[in-house]
């Protein structure tokens, strides 16, 4: 415990929003509070979805239902869009999935924090493994094991019943919010924030940037399939610099 | 049929996220992946922001007040290290130049 607080003061710079709860808190505690904040961008996302529903003509609880079931926003609404627009189940259902294939990433990514863990721990955590969840595990690295999964899980499950009860109320509210708000702005200012956290080195913010870029050369490709292959390349290309640098 | 889709993409989401947890348990990393795996949270953030800001035809879909708000936030999350900091900072920047243009 006392090398975790240690470890977590050491690495201030990208931790500068903490206060002084963090250092003593539990890391169930911090876990949730931790998600908090990353949630609120969420909350319009769960009335565009709500929208979403709405416009493919689903009953409320079995669009709803998909927020257990997936507990994946942009997944949820790729699904629903595209079912909206009359596609096929397969059709619909492989959209969906490429949209979410970026969490094999975050399963490999993981995997080495997963090793000396229970392997309760590995079925129950891969279902709350989404984006937000992903990047906290990587700006606040935790070596204790069970300190590790304490933060995990809290985290994933605050966001998740936070989902839960949002997306309710989204399929009930979503198509009463004036669509001139904009509010689902949110999400890419969510990520860019996202980005800038995890980016806590000038070669990460570098491999960023060249993502950003590979995506853009890359947004005309079918189902987003120009998200994988952005990232990959950059990764590559930064191992590649690594490797230059050090010969 | 809806319900299919549903239960059919639980499934196929839920097996991405476990599979490699699960397939690498007892593989021993080498320094060069685990050199690669820190890269994967900065790039995949960057990738999901520019595919929210281009139609699927390829083309930008963002204005000044977007491409201005996604600075604003950038500095914010930036120099604060403050994610609510950050979203006020973009969703304010993005509604007032919103307004006045």
């Amino acid at each position: 415990m006392r090398a975790m607080v240690a470890l977590t003061a050491r690495k201030a710079p990208t931790l500068r929003t903490d206060s002084s709860w963090h250092t003593v808190a539990s890391p169930a505690l911090r876990g949730s509070l931790d998600a908090l904040p990353l949630f609120i961008p969420a909350l319009p996302f769960a009335f565009v979805f709500g929208v979403v529903v709405a416009n493919a003509g689903i009953p409320q609880w079995l669009g709803w239902s998909s927020s257990p079931i997936i507990f994946g926003g942009a997944i949820q609404v790729t699904l629903f869009t595209l079912i909206g627009e009359g596609a096929s189940v397969a059709a619909a259902v492989s959209a969906a999935l490429i949209v979410g294939a970026r969490h094999m990433l975050y399963s490999v990514a993981l995997a080495p924090r997963f090793q000396n863990q229970p392997s309760w721990f590995r079925w129950v955590g891969s279902y709350v493994l989404i984006d937000q969840v992903f990047v906290l595990s990587q700006i606040k690295p935790i070596d204790e094991p069970v300190a590790f999964r304490r933060y995990f899980l809290a985290a994933g499950f605050t966001f998740w019943s936070l989902w839960m009860i949002c997306t309710a109320l989204g399929v009930v509210m979503g198509p009463a919010i004036p669509a001139e708000w904009g509010v689902e702005f949110a999400a890419p200012v969510l990520f860019v924030s996202l980005m800038m956290a995890s980016s806590d080195r000038r070669d990460k913010l570098a491999a960023a940037a060249l993502a950003m870029g590979l995506t853009y050369l890359l947004a005309s490709l079918p189902n987003r399939t120009g998200i994988l292959i952005a990232v990959i390349s950059s990764v590559v290309v930064m191992l590649l610099l690594q490797r230059h640098r050090q010969s | 049929m809806i319900a299919l889709a549903i239960i059919l993409t639980g499934i196929g989401s839920y097996v991405m996220r476990a599979f490699f947890i699960f397939a690498l348990a007892r593989y021993s990393f080498p320094p060069l992946l685990l050199r690669a795996l820190e890269y994967v949270a900065p790039t995949v953030m960057a990738a999901l922001v520019v595919s929210m800001l281009t139609t699927p035809e390829g083309s930008l879909a963002a204005g000044l007040p977007e491409l201005m708000g996604l600075i604003c936030t950038a500095v914010a999350a930036k120099t604060t290290g403050n994610h609510i900091l950050a979203l006020i900072a973009g969703m304010g920047t993005f509604w007032l130049i919103g307004a006045i243009l």
